[in-house]
């Protein structure tokens, strides 16, 4: 009886170690195998939390183009996996600002969960923010000033400028992110939705009387989840009676596997079937997955499916010319994609330290 | 003593019922000393994220040709899913030293009404058996096809593991399992973990279940869950 007990024991050790190498090789490194069993928030209590937000702050997501304007981008990063040096995603910012580009997506794993690297990746945010200020805005308000010496000096006027200048202001970078593996362990959730607030969620760009539809889910804990789902099947989004032109949709947990030793945690087989067929039912144009770290590009079952490699610098020390992808929708509705490159390196701590990053941690 | 077992394995059944709900999982058909024909139906009921609670049931039938040869035949409904599935599998059992070796080769076709989706998977794997575990090693191709569109992914790695707190040749047994597939599907890197049991009522009735957790992928284990399942059934034996 002693000696089977003793071999049962020996069994559950196996096993258990087993396990832990299972959770050492899952697709995502630079986490502990608890962080890969274990993510602290649920997508349940996740979307909850974001249906909150964007009952409130939905409408303000959507981009109101005039008619005059024929044509529109957007850029789609993946996985930049920030630690201390976020020169990848500030990088990602400045090209989206010398093309023009209207707004930047991104897949997740946006920085790994600790407080000093969403710091950084929070400090690069609002560089590039300031530089899109610079370059939007700053032309608007000048526009205003003009207007206001001609009114000489009406203070009717001043002071609709400087509101008007106030609510500019307000406005931050147009980047969405979704929420990826990487974004909930290890408490990361509380500092992603500091930063962006929400993890499902949609908005539209007005192109004439045409809609073009972007969406959002929450897939970090590789699976959709009750409530999402619910979402979904309820038409929660508000968009769904506009005349929508082109759906885009954007998710980290990836469909489709690039190669063999991709041990990527796709969905169960129910829910993979499920978000085909949904994806099918948005008429969807292109589904952006992120998570593998690899390239992959295939038309199923009339959706475009574009899997995107990581932009990080372990994954690429030196760069790459095809990191991002640039989607351009036309003035008819049809869309151009390009695959756009990142350059940059990796910088010393002490030229990071330079720039006012956190280059320690504890 | 054979109270005490009935108690045991009451007390373990009411326990799984109460905190998980079922799978519709027909048993792997371990060597326990001896071939024999089983004929097995088992009530399956179940619960996950996209169909909330299921019913439904499973079919399943192995014949032996020798002491080596067998074949198994299968039929899966799963009525709130709408997911029903057939499956075939050939086997063949050889000895290596201590080790009890099963080379089988399987093919499965599911069909997933609710989502039009036409399932077929080829999966070939070798089961090591000792004693009071087992290891099964395999590859799968998973082929789906939805609308036009049909794809193949990329070869899987199948891999189970399954510890047993008696050995197998005992008249009632509880295992532990985790593994990447179940009787009626193959998934990439979604473990699916398990209790597992039966008690042999006599020589040719026997009666097993099992209870398990599909996690919602790699990235969720037992945090994030999709599917808790289970099942329990009689199988008939018979020379």
């Amino acid at each position: 009886m002693e000696i089977t007990m003793k071999k049962s024991i020996l069994y559950s050790l196996m096993a258990a170690a087993l396990l832990a190498g299972c959770g050492l090789f899952s697709s995502c490194e630079k986490v502990s195998p608890t962080g890969v069993l274990i993510g602290n928030t649920s997508v349940d209590d996740r979307v909850k939390q974001s249906m909150i937000y964007y009952a409130y702050h939905g409408e303000d997501l959507d981009w109101f183009l005039v008619d005059s304007i024929e044509e529109y981008s957007f850029l789609v990063g993946s996985d930049s996996h920030i630690t201390f040096d976020p020169g990848r995603l500030a990088e990602m910012a400045e090209i989206g600002l010398e093309n023009g580009d209207l707004f930047y997506c991104h897949l997740g794993d946006l920085a790994d969960t600790k407080p000093e690297y969403y710091y950084n990746t929070k400090a690069a945010l609002y560089n590039a923010t300031r530089l899109w200020r610079n370059k939007y805005l700053e032309p608007l308000i000048d526009e205003y000033h003009k207007a206001e010496d001609a009114m000489f000096y009406d203070k009717r006027i001043k002071r609709d400028t400087r509101n008007f200048a106030r609510a500019w202001y307000d406005w931050e970078l147009p980047f969405y992110p979704v929420v990826g593996n990487h974004d909930i362990t290890h408490n990361g959730w509380s500092l992603f939705c500091d930063q962006f607030k929400t993890s499902f969620y949609e908005f539209t760009v007005q192109v004439g009387d045409s809609y073009d539809r972007f969406i959002f889910l929450d897939s970090a804990n590789g699976t959709l989840g009750d409530f999402q789902t619910d979402e979904i099947d309820k038409n929660a989004l508000q968009n769904d009676d506009k005349p929508i032109r082109n759906t885009f949709t954007f998710t980290h947990t990836n469909i489709f596997r690039p190669s063999m030793n991709e041990f990527a945690s796709t969905y169960c087989r129910e829910e993979l079937y499920y978000l085909l067929n949904k994806l099918k039912e948005w008429n969807t144009t292109i589904a952006f997955w992120g998570h593998v770290h690899a390239w992959d590009d295939r038309m199923f079952n009339d959706v475009r499916h574009i899997t995107m490699p990581s932009m990080n610098f372990k994954d690429h020390p030196n760069g790459g010319d095809d990191l991002l992808v640039r989607v351009t929708v036309k003035k008819d509705g049809s869309c151009e994609m390009e695959r756009v490159g990142l350059h940059c390196k990796e910088m010393s701590k002490k030229e990071l330290e330079e720039l006012g990053y956190y280059v320690t941690t504890k | 003593m054979a109270s005490i077992q009935r108690l045991a394995l009451s007390l373990m059944l009411i326990l799984a019922a109460t905190t998980a709900v079922a799978q519709y999982y027909s048993g792997e058909h371990t060597f326990d000393g001896e071939h024999r024909n089983e004929a097995s139906l088992s009530v399956t009921t179940g619960k996950n994220i996209l169909i909330g609670a299921s019913i439904g049931n499973t079919m399943h039938y192995k014949h032996y040709f020798n002491n080596h040869w067998s074949v198994d035949g299968g039929m899966n409904m799963q009525y709130s899913k709408q997911l029903y599935g057939v499956k075939a599998k050939g086997e063949y059992q050889f000895k290596v030293r201590s080790f009890h070796m099963f080379a089988s080769a399987e093919f499965l076709y599911n069909r997933y009404v609710k989502y039009k989706t036409n399932e077929i998977d080829g999966n070939i794997s070798i089961r090591f058996e000792r004693g009071y575990w087992d290891i099964t090693l395999g590859e799968t191709l998973i082929n789906y096809t939805i609308g036009e569109s049909c794809y193949t992914e990329l070869p899987t790695l199948t891999f189970g593991a399954h510890a047993t707190l008696r050995p197998r040749t005992n008249n009632w047994n509880v295992g532990l399992l985790f593994r990447n597939y179940d009787d009626f599907y193959y998934e990439n890197w979604n473990i699916n973990w398990g209790l597992d049991f039966y008690y042999k009522i006599n020589p040719t009735w026997k009666l097993f279940g099992e209870f398990n957790i599909r996690p919602a992928g790699s990235m969720s284990q037992l945090a994030s869950k999709y599917e808790t399942t289970g099942k329990v059934g009689l199988i008939y034996r018979w020379k």
